[in-house]
This record gives structure tokens, C-alpha cells and sequence, in this order.
């Protein structure tokens, strides 16, 4: 389903939670909407599911207006959502109750084999008679998914359907989620796990505070994000705030007692610098290289990650964070007080306006 | 304590087997609150429910003046109930007042109030979830509602439960309205204040022990719907 907002605005008791929002979203693809908490996911599910009427705004469904839709269009429309709360809305009764609810509303019914098809997509086969409201938080999640599912609805709309979830329930979930793109449908999926993002999304958009932020593939917002808001957001490593200044004349981020040179329009004004730590690299020595910068440290902690090791590194007060692999660690013998050198070019630093 | 003792004594026999009056003023009493109730509830629970999922201009001063309203004094109600029905108000050419008809009229006006806010107070929690499971799976209006109603029907229970219980036990506006006619308009709560009021101590309390055991009886019935 194509979906498309102009202007959308929402007000909750005198505050604006939607501030004008114009975005498109891929048809047939995981469209991830993050943000932090209060940045609007919820309203913005909301209103597209047609549970709440916009403030101002128009949504296009596949080109058509919603705003001048009689109730019985409005109810034809929400007949091809399927909308999962974040927290769990169950009715009193068994899974299978839970299941033929959508269909009753319908006046239609549904057989035994597509209750049990969608038990098993969604891992809880062997559970139809049990009492919905005596499940797991994890089952009652995939319980409200398969709910939808077996009304094969369009549009997706998952409202963080993984939050505090185990994390095998979080890979039942996706593994449906990706099921249901390979059939065709449109899922808008909020969330606060950037995994999650990067696996399923073929589109995200960064909301804050009413407002859009960035839109474009995980990739882009996520690895080369436009706002320093995303880089904290997404929680990057490395982000050094600084003043650019020219120096001999290169650029350089002024960060403290360090000079980082970075490839940049901009010549002055404040800026902070995102590195990614596998980035770095780390020797005991000076190296002869064409990268750029290379700065004197000491190693304060070593962190075992499993895949990687983290190393904290302090360069003149400055804090590093690095990344290396668990067989260079310990052929490089370091620990907390050795000195290493940390080395990075010039074009591996993102540098992201700041105010 | 002999003179209560005493009292207590002779209403119990009064009540085995009860007279034919005593029947009488309980049948009146559980037919007129009953019938202010029904009424009332047709009202308040559509009330309730139009205040609880619709968002519209001045709903927060109708809601306002709905909860002022339950602190009226019933007294007043009877004033209003009177001056409509007294033979030179508005209503006075349908001969109301003291007949049952305006007891009927004076308590559902009483009890509306009360139900549609206990209605609504006890639906906050459940319309709004009930509205989201009910909207997202595809209801139109109708089933909307039905769904709303149904998730909420303890909610109903408990405000029509309170409603009645407020009106059988009002006394001054009754009285006012209705003149407690003997034969006529005359109901426990009336006839326990006639009758204690003129010395007959042990017929009130008689009076008194039915009023509490149709208070029991329903309180229990409710816990007992409650329960299934």
C-alpha cells in the first residue's frame, strides 16, 4: 500500500506531538520509524491505523484523501490494517477467540487451517485453546501479530511489537515480520532497536519531537546520519564535539588538547565529529601511513564483546573507544596503563553540525 | 436498650408472616426506584458512553456539570420536581403530583447523575482500550459500541446498582412529591419516618429490616453476577 502525509499535525492536551510532518513510505518494504521517547512513533501509528483524526494534515492511501472519507470508507480502509499495540490488547477468552475476533466483524470465517498456519509462522503452535490473557508477555505479542495476520491485511502497523521481549521471541517476531515483505505487504514498524532496524528496514525515518529528521535506508540515517541527534541516538561511540578551525592549511576539529583533521566545507564554527570505532586503528608505535591522524594514548579498560574487544583510550583527555578483535589484543599484550598509538584518516571522520 | 430490644422484638413479628400493608408499601417502593432507575439508566448509560469515546467542544463543562449535579440535595430536586407538577406549574394538567408518577419522575432525575458519572469514571479504564482492540481489528460504529458496551458491562452494573440504592433509601423529596399517601404514595422510607415520627416505634423497625434485606439481597446478587 502506498502511503503518503503532507502537513500532519497532532496535539495532545495543548502540546503539539506532530509538528507538520511530509514523508513517503515504501510500498512492499519494512519501514522503520525511530526516534526517541516523546519524538511523536505512536501518534504517527495512530493516525495512519485511523484510530485518531489528525489536528491538521492530510494521508493519502494508495493517492486517496482521507479527510473527506465518509465513516463506512474510513472503517472499508482500517479493514485492511492490522495494527499491533505495544502493550498487548487481548479480549477475554482463548487464543483462537482472539484469532476469529477481526472475522466476526467481518461476518466472516476462518478456517482451521489458516489459524493453524499462522499459529506456526508465529511460534505458537499447539496454543489455540489456551486462555489469551494467562500467556507470556512474548506470546501475547505474537499473539496480537497473528491476530492481524489471519485477516491478511495490507499495511502493517507494529507499534515496538519487540519491547521487552526475550530475545527469542524477538526473533520469532522478525522472522514474521520478513515473512510478511516477501509476500508483498507494507509493514510501518516503530522501534527503539537499532538491530532491528539495520535487519529489516528498507526505509527509516528519524522522527524528534514532531518533526523529521532524516529519512533515507538504514545505512544512510544510521552509519552517516544528517543530526548529531541520530549519532546520540543511536548511542555511536565516538562522538567528539569540537570548533573546526584552519590550521597550515588544513582543516582541523579543535577537540580539546587534540587537532583532528577532517575533510570538511565548513572552516569554522562548532561541529562534533563521529568516528566509528573499528575505524581506528591501533598500534604500539608510530606507523607510516597516509592517514592523517595519529594520536598518543593509554589504554584505561578492556572490554570483552565477544565478537570484538572494546578498548577505552585516553588521548590527552580525550576518550576513544576502539574496536579490535579479541587475536590482536592479546598478541598486542594490552591492558589497562598500556601506551598504543591510535590512528584514523581523515575521511573516516563524520563530522555533524552542532549547535 | 430494653425499649430498642423491644422494638426489634415486635418488628420481627410484624415481618412473620408480613401484613398485607407492609407487602404493599415494599412492592410500591421496589416498583417506583425500580422504574426511576430503568429510566434514568436509559439515559445515563448512552450519556456515559458518548462521554467516554467522543472528543467534542465543552465536553470537559458537561462532564463538570454532571459531577456538580450529583452534589444537589435531593430536597431540591423535589422543589423542581413540585413546582413542575404542582397543579399551576407546566406539568400540572397531567395531575402528577402525589402519585407515583412523579416519585418516578423526581428520583430518575435523582439517579441520573449519579449513574452516568460512576458509569464513566468506571469506564475510563476499559472504552479506551476497548475502543482501540475493537477499531483496529475492523469494527464499524456499531460494533464499536457493542464491543465498548460489552467490556464495560460491570462498569453498568455497579452505577445502575448505586443509582437504585440511592433512590429506595431517599426520603424528603419522596415525601414532598409523592405526600405518602397511604394506599397510594406511601413507600418504606416514608412509612418508616410516618410511623416512628407517630410512636410506632416497632413498625419502623420492621419497615427498617426490609429496607436493609432489599439492600443485602441486591449488593449480593451484584457480587454474585460478578463472580460468573
Amino acid at each position: 500500500m502506498d502511503i503518503r502525509i503532507e502537513g500532519l499535525c497532532a496535539t495532545a492536551g495543548g502540546r503539539a506531538i506532530l509538528d507538520g510532518l511530509d514523508m513517503e513510505f515504501s510500498p512492499g518494504a519494512v519501514n522503520v520509524i525511530l526516534g526517541p521517547n516523546g519524538a511523536g512513533k505512536t501518534t504517527l501509528l495512530r493516525l495512519l491505523g485511523l484510530l485518531d483524526r489528525p489536528g491538521r494534515g492530510e494521508i493519502y492511501y494508495d493517492g486517496r484523501k482521507l479527510s473527506p472519507m465518509p465513516p463506512a470508507s474510513r472503517t472499508r480502509l482500517r479493514r485492511r490494517f492490522g495494527f499491533v499495540f505495544q502493550l498487548p490488547l487481548l479480549l477475554a477468552g482463548s487464543v483462537e477467540d482472539n484469532l476469529r475476533f477481526g472475522a466476526r466483524l467481518r461476518n466472516l470465517s476462518v478456517s482451521r487451517e489458516i489459524i493453524g498456519r499462522v499459529l506456526d509462522n508465529t511460534g505458537l503452535a499447539g496454543k489455540a485453546g489456551q486462555e489469551a490473557r494467562l500467556l507470556s508477555g512474548g506470546e501475547k505479542q505474537r499473539l496480537q501479530l497473528a491476530r492481524v495476520m489471519v485477516l491478511d491485511p495490507d499495511l502493517y502497523l507494529l507499534d515496538e511489537p519487540t519491547a521487552n521481549l526475550d530475545p527469542l521471541s524477538v526473533k520469532n517476531i522478525e522472522a514474521a515480520i520478513s515473512g510478511l515483505v516477501r509476500a508483498g505487504k507494507t509493514v510501518i514498524l516503530a522501534t527503539h532497536n537499532l538491530t532491528q532496524a539495520r535487519l529489516l528496514a528498507g526505509k527509516v525515518v528519524f522522527l524528534k519531537e514532531g518533526r523529521l529528521v532524516q529519512a533515507g535506508s538504514a545505512a544512510e540515517v544510521l552509519s552517516r546520519p544528517l543530526s548529531l541527534d541520530i549519532a546520540e541516538f543511536s548511542a555511536a561511540e565516538n562522538i567528539l564535539p569540537g570548533v573546526l578551525a584552519r590550521r597550515d592549511g588544513r582543516t582541523v576539529l579543535e577537540c580539546g588538547a587534540l587537532a583532528i583533521e577532517v575533510v570538511s566545507e565548513r572552516t569554522a564554527g562548532k561541529a562534533a565529529a563521529v568516528i566509528r570505532p573499528e575505524d581506528i586503528l591501533v598500534s604500539s608505535g608510530p606507523l607510516v601511513s597516509s592517514a592523517r591522524n595519529s594520536f598518543r594514548g593509554t589504554v584505561l579498560a578492556v572490554a570483552d564483546l565477544g565478537a570484538v574487544v572494546a578498548l577505552s583510550v585516553d588521548c590527552s583527555g580525550t576518550v576513544f573507544t576502539v574496536f579490535i578483535t579479541r587475536g590482536s589484543c592479546s598478541q598486542m599484550k594490552l591492558a589497562a596503563g598500556t601506551g598504543v598509538m591510535l590512528t584514523f584518516k581523515a575521511t573516516q571522520v563524520h563530522l555533524l553540525p552542532r549547535e | 436498650m430494653s425499649y430498642i430490644l423491644d422494638g426489634l422484638r415486635q418488628g420481627m413479628a410484624l415481618l412473620l408472616p408480613p401484613g398485607r400493608e407492609i407487602l404493599q408499601i415494599v412492592a410500591l417502593s421496589l416498583a417506583v426506584s425500580g422504574a426511576a432507575t430503568v429510566l434514568a439508566s436509559l439515559a445515563a448509560i448512552p450519556a456515559a458512553l458518548l462521554l467516554a469515546l467522543k472528543e467534542f467542544r465543552g465536553k470537559r463543562l458537561l462532564v463538570g456539570l454532571i459531577n456538580t449535579a450529583m452534589a444537589v440535595p435531593a430536597v431540591l430536586i423535589g422543589l423542581l420536581v413540585y413546582g413542575l407538577v404542582s397543579r399551576r406549574g407546566p406539568l400540572g394538567t397531567l395531575g402528577l403530583l402525589f402519585t407515583p408518577g412523579a416519585m418516578i419522575m423526581a428520583q430518575a432525575l435523582l439517579a441520573f447523575p449519579l449513574i452516568t458519572a460512576l458509569a464513566l469514571a468506571a469506564l475510563k479504564g476499559v472504552a479506551r482500550e476497548a475502543r482501540d482492540l475493537a477499531l483496529s481489528l475492523g469494527a464499524n460504529r456499531r460494533q464499536l459500541a457493542a464491543t465498548v458496551i460489552r467490556q464495560g458491562r460491570f462498569a453498568f452494573l455497579t452505577a445502575i446498582i448505586a443509582g437504585f440504592s440511592r433512590v429506595i433509601g431517599e426520603t424528603g423529596m419522596t415525601l414532598m412529591v409523592g405526600g405518602n399517601i397511604k394506599g397510594q404514595t406511601r413507600v418504606l422510607t416514608t412509612a418508616i419516618s410516618l410511623e416512628t415520627m407517630k410512636g410506632n416505634f416497632e413498625i419502623g423497625i420492621a419497615l427498617g429490616i426490609v429496607l436493609l434485606l432489599a439492600a443485602l439481597a441486591i449488593n449480593f446478587g451484584l457480587q454474585w453476577v460478578q463472580g460468573k
